[in-house]
């Protein structure tokens, strides 16, 4: 895909990644955010967090599908970092609309609820996540990078799991991001096993041939 | 929120039931149509809805028979056409839609103490000091305040403790919670 196609696509990618943020200022300055505007800013920041994670963990099954979806590896970072994005903002409005900064009562819900254990452990492993993005860490940590990264896995099952352990019993809202993360996990060792099996079934050519 | 429900005390109710002197609790039990409320054919609590109080809380002037609120009828969802508010318990013990009121001699059984019994109690008397097994009962956030100042300490009996807590004198409400 040419330079400046990628672009153009980064562009509306940036507008539609910030759209629930704008959506939410939109919403509390000219109409409303509802009975309970902490629930609403809450609920809207988590969704938007779950919904960019379990995209940007599409784009590898995507590219090994089709080689000529490479090019989609350049919206990867940026779909990461405005998942941490707004689960900075989710977390914020926990700690600052709900909690009002009071430490003993967000030590005694992180330690009791255990659905706000799972979501603050979910952000803490996203924070290293975003810290080495940058060209630079990819570079100084080389090998390791891959490795580190590969906590945005947990990061998204716990946030999944936050997600289920939050709801009232019987809400079966989590469910359809929950079997589209399932699909996307499944989809890296199912796709890897696949490149295996084609790589096994071609002949080797000699190259004096 | 603060709710303007409109009732009369359920005392008037329970006097011209004339009950038995061996009649200890009340019990409510609320309408259970699958038809109007699809939601009961899911599996959750137990239907229909149970509900009870011992007999001094439902004589209790404060305990609303209630028919309104805002001015007006009760919404499908707040429970019209008929239901109790029970102020100074937490909101599970306000039954809705109830359709059968029973005088018995033993504790009745109640939606959420069979459903989660380490969970809710019987009484469900509202006490900063009980906290639930999964949660801190000493704050709330008031729905209808301002979003920057909505968290207010709870007070006990919900504020009500000068009009109720003579009817726990002498009781244990961390066991009887």
């Amino acid at each position: 895909m040419p330079n400046g196609k990628i672009v153009a696509l980064k562009v509306l990618v940036w507008i539609a990644c910030l759209y629930p943020v704008l959506s939410l200022v939109y919403r509390a300055v000219f109409t409303s955010l509802g009975p309970d505007p902490t629930h609403t800013i809450t609920f809207a920041t988590g969704l938007a967090t779950i919904r960019l994670l379990v995209i940007s963990l599409a784009i590898t099954p995507l590219r090994r599908l089709s080689p000529r979806l490479s090019w989609l590896i350049r919206f990867r970072r940026l779909l990461g970092l405005f998942a941490f994005f707004y689960a900075s903002l989710h977390l914020l409005t926990y700690l600052g609309l709900y909690s009002y900064f009071d430490v003993k009562l967000m030590s005694a819900d992180i330690l009791k609820r255990r659905y706000i254990t799972a979501g603050v452990t979910a952000w803490l492993l996203l924070l290293p996540l975003a810290l080495t993005s940058t060209r630079w860490s990819i570079r100084k940590l080389g090998k390791r990078w891959q490795k580190l990264h590969r906590l945005v896995y947990v990061a998204a099952i716990l946030g999944v799991i936050h997600f289920w352990w939050l709801v009232k019993p019987g809400v079966r809202t989590p469910l359809s991001i929950t079997m589209i993360l399932g699909v996307l996990l499944l989809a890296r060792p199912l796709t890897t096993w696949i490149g295996n099996r084609r790589r096994m079934a071609q002949p080797r050519v000699p190259s004096s041939v | 929120m603060v709710i303007p429900w409109a009732g009369y005390s359920l005392s008037e109710f329970i006097n011209q039931c004339e009950p038995l002197g061996s009649a200890k609790y009340v019990q409510f039990l609320s309408l259970a149509d699958a038809k109007q409320m699809p939601g009961i054919r899911q599996v959750s609590l137990n239907w229909p809805y149970s509900e009870g109080l011992r007999m001094d809380e439902a004589m209790h002037p404060l305990t609303l028979l209630t028919l309104g609120l805002y001015g007006d009828l009760l919404p499908n969802q707040d429970g019209a056409p008929v239901r109790i508010v029970v102020p100074w318990k937490y909101g599970f013990k306000s039954a809705k839609s109830i359709v059968t009121v029973r005088f018995v001699a033993s504790q009745p059984p109640t939606a959420w103490n069979d459903s989660a019994p380490q969970e809710y109690g019987f009484y469900s008397n509202v006490n900063p000091d009980v906290d639930h097994p999964r949660w801190s009962q000493k704050s709330e956030r008031r729905i209808g305040e301002p979003f920057y100042k909505q968290r207010r300490t709870t007070l006990k009996f919900n504020g009500y403790a000068d009009q109720v807590a003579r009817l726990y004198s002498g009781m244990d409400l961390r066991k009887n919670f």
